[in-house]
Formats: structure tokens, C-alpha cells, sequence
């Protein structure tokens, strides 16, 4: 018994080590990102009050180029406003012999307003910490845009703060096809350059030319139809069997990222139920 | 008193490493992982239990504040582990500097120098072979290594300028 005891005591800086090398894999080959519990994410309360804090002081910074962004895009807005109340106008004239209901496209979609608190860039799987949670509607698998495009999915929700799976993850992949063309692709970033992605599978026929707009397919129910993802780079294709990939620009800068919109589908909780009624009958 | 400067210390320095410097890159590949500094500052007659002990904790914290779980851990914890081998390469067994916590003032330039240097190349080889498993990339990874190891020494360096300084 005694030897025993003086064995382990001798042995013990190599069970220790062992015993905490062996809880590390653990959390290192967890795996599945979605099933991180919350309190090991950066959405637990203690780091998202120091991210607050940090926020609260570093979300000046950045206000001038905001500004500019969010003038640009009020005058794109603007003069759609403008166009469209000429649509209405027209359409007005047709619709008194027709009592036809035009529902729009985001008619089912709500937006959340949130602050980025924590981001990064340079790993290899990157996160975005933001502001709400689920107090605020916010439940995983929901859609994150900003002023420019895509910027990722939720991930983990706590009561008021948010995990999102950044758009440079390489566990997110997004339907995407070329604007006005009906082929998509899955867009899925290669971990070189924050500023550029690859869509991948896309059909061999595809026309498109370089700067072309990528957006989303609108498949996934995650993301509407439409919301602008990249910007096709130089006509770099890579030949597989039947599939383009094409390297892109994408339009969401991830190194100034920090108001966002988390896309919340009224009809979501349809969709689910359909899927499961989809499954239960296989 | 020495274990609570210590660990207000390391808190000061965890969350330096979290609001700052973990939104710091160059160049896209030069990372500052300040917060190693911590386990170079152990001092080397804590036992190797508490050390690794002390330097998964560490780590663990960064990783939850970082989402990056279990890299950091594990490498602070391979780290914690070989800090003493480590430092007796460039410190003779009975000298008696062992008691107190490694640094400038403790070593002098050249010694401290080479210890710090060689804790931060292993960390960042560690690290950036894990994020290899990932995403594997070798020229990547060794601008990683070369660009990051030489980003967090100068930093560390300052870094021990300050801390060692100030119980004068």
C-alpha cells in the first residue's frame, strides 16, 4: 500500500499532465460546434460583460467610415423608394379592375438589431460575439446580415448575447448562386484571405463574367432570396468534372464589422414542422 | 502574498490579452499570445502539478473567451509542462536563481532572452499545428510560426519591463 501511495506521488506531475493534456482533447475534438454548451463560448455572461465593456469604448472608432457607408446606402434606398412609388403608382391604375394582393418577398422576415462585441479573423474557425440573445428572439440557426451582405449564422444563444459561425468558418457553407441566373453553388471560405471565399460546385454551363454579383439562393430558409454575398474575382476557374469554383470578393468587410441584422423567419417554426413531417414519413 | 500578486497578476494580463490583443494581427498572420508571459513568470520552484494546473486554467480561459476550444489549453498546459526543462537549459540546476520568478531583473538580458524566446517559438508551434488540423497550409503556417513567435517576444519583452520594474 505504501509503495503503492510513493509510486503515484513519484509518477504524479505525469498524471497530472496527462489528466489535464486528456481534458484539452476533449474540448478540442468536441467537434460539432453546435453542441459547445454556453458557458464554454464566448456568449457565457462574464465574457460577453468584458466584450460589452470593451464595446462600449472601441464602437466609436469606426463611426466614420459607418457613416459614409450608411449614407451610400441611404441614397441607393432613396431613389429605390423612388422607383418603386412609380411601380405603385402604375400598378395602382392596373389594380382597379383587379383586386390583386402583391405580398413582398421580406414580408415573412423581421430584422433584430445587434452590436458586435467580439470578432475575429485570422484562425482558422472564426466566431462573432453580438449583443442580443435569446431574450431578444434570437435562436440558433437564424441568418446574420450587415449594411453589405452575409455575415454568418447563430450558433449559440445565451439570455443576452449570441455566438454566430462567421461566413469565415469553414463548418458554414452557403447556398449562393449568380444574380439573375438560377444555378447555384455552395460558397464555403478557403482560410487564406478574410476578404475572399470560394463557391464551389457550381454547373459547368454557368454564364457569368468577373464582378458579377453572387447572392443567396434562398434555399436554406436561413437566409431570404437575394441578400448580396460577393463579387465574382477574375475569371480564375478551376475545372472538376462537371463543377466550376470561383473564387469571390466578398462584399461584408469581417475587419470593421459592428452593427448587424439577425434575420428572423415568421415562418420558421412552419418550415421545421414541415421538415419533420417530411422525415416522419420516411 | 506572492500567489495573490501572482494571480492578480494573470488576470490583468488574461484580460489585456482578450480586449486587446486578441484584436491585433499583422499582416494577417502575426498573432500577439501575450498572455504566455504568465507561465514564463511562474516561478520555477512551483511544483510542475501546479504549474500544469495553473496553465490549463490559464489557457481555458483564453479559449472561452476566444471560441477556441481546447487549443489554447492544450497548449498551455504542454507549455506549463515544459517550462522547467526548458529553463534549465539555460540555467545550471544550482545556480540560485530558482526561487524567484523569471525575468530580466532575475536573468539578466541574455539568458532571459533565450528562455523567452524558446517558450514562445514552442507555444506558437503548437498552436499553429493545431490550427492545422483544420485548415493545412505550409507555407501559411510557417509565416504563422515565424511571424507570430517574433510579434509576442517583442511584446513579452516589453511586457516584462513593465511587470519586473514595478516591485523594485
Amino acid at each position: 500500500m505504501h509503495e503503492l501511495f510513493s509510486f503515484f506521488i513519484r509518477w504524479s506531475k505525469w498524471f497530472v499532465f496527462v489528466f489535464f493534456v486528456a481534458l484539452s482533447c476533449a474540448l478540442l475534438f468536441s467537434g460539432n460546434p453546435y453542441q459547445h454548451h454556453v458557458y464554454l463560448t464566448s456568449a457565457n455572461s462574464v465574457a460577453s460583460g468584458i466584450y460589452n465593456m470593451r464595446n462600449s469604448v472601441a464602437s466609436y472608432f469606426d463611426l466614420r467610415e459607418i457613416n459614409e457607408d450608411l449614407n451610400l446606402r441611404n441614397a441607393a434606398l432613396e431613389s429605390e423608394v423612388l422607383a418603386l412609388r412609380e411601380q405603385i403608382r402604375e400598378a395602382d391604375a392596373r389594380i382597379q379592375s383587379d383586386t390583386m394582393h402583391l405580398p413582398g418577398v421580406l414580408a415573412q422576415y423581421n430584422f433584430v438589431v445587434a452590436h458586435v462585441i467580439s470578432n475575429s479573423i485570422a484562425r482558422a474557425h472564426n466566431y462573432i460575439t453580438i449583443n442580443k440573445g435569446s431574450d431578444d428572439g434570437i435562436a440558433p440557426e437564424m441568418g446574420v446580415i450587415d449594411r453589405n451582405g452575409v455575415v454568418g449564422i447563430v450558433n449559440v444563444t445565451g439570455p443576452h448575447s449570441a455566438r454566430i459561425i462567421s461566413l469565415l468558418n469553414p463548418h458554414f457553407k452557403l447556398s449562393c448562386k449568380i444574380k439573375g441566373s438560377e444555378h447555384f453553388g455552395s460558397l464555403v471560405w478557403d482560410g487564406n484571405d478574410p476578404t475572399v471565399a470560394l463557391l464551389e460546385e457550381l454547373p459547368r454551363h454557368t454564364v457569368f463574367a468577373p464582378g458579377d454579383t453572387i447572392v443567396t439562393s434562398g434555399y436554406s430558409a436561413v437566409f431570404p432570396e437575394g441578400i448580396p454575398v460577393g463579387y465574382v474575382m477574375e475569371d480564375q476557374r478551376r475545372h472538376d468534372e462537371n463543377f466550376f469554383t470561383l473564387r469571390v470578393r466578398l462584399s461584408t468587410d469581417f475587419t470593421t464589422l459592428s452593427n448587424v441584422q439577425v434575420v428572423v423567419d415568421s415562418l420558421r417554426a412552419e418550415h421545421i414542422a414541415l421538415q419533420a413531417y417530411d422525415t416522419d414519413k420516411q | 502574498m506572492p500567489v495573490i500578486s501572482f494571480i492578480l497578476k494573470a488576470l490583468v494580463i488574461i484580460l489585456a490579452q482578450v480586449v486587446i490583443f486578441n484584436n491585433i494581427v499583422l499582416l494577417n498572420v502575426a498573432v500577439p499570445f501575450v498572455f504566455i508571459y504568465i507561465i514564463m513568470a511562474m516561478p520555477v520552484t512551483w511544483s510542475t502539478n501546479v504549474s500544469v494546473a495553473a496553465g490549463f486554467l490559464i489557457g481555458l480561459a483564453i479559449d472561452i473567451c476566444s471560441d477556441t476550444p481546447g487549443v489554447n489549453a492544450l497548449a498551455c498546459t504542454v507549455l506549463a509542462f515544459a517550462r522547467k526543462p526548458i529553463f534549465h537549459l539555460y540555467v545550471q540546476r544550482d545556480e540560485d536563481l530558482t526561487g524567484l520568478p523569471p525575468s530580466v531583473r532575475t536573468l539578466g538580458v541574455p539568458v532571459f532572452m533565450k528562455y523567452a524566446l524558446t517558450m514562445t517559438l514552442a507555444y506558437c508551434m503548437m498552436v499553429f499545428t493545431i490550427d492545422a488540423f483544420a485548415i493545412f497550409s505550409f507555407w501559411r503556417m510557417l509565416s504563422q510560426i515565424v511571424c507570430s513567435t517574433a510579434f509576442t517576444f517583442v511584446i513579452i519583452y516589453a511586457l516584462d519591463a513593465i511587470f519586473s520594474s514595478k516591485r523594485k
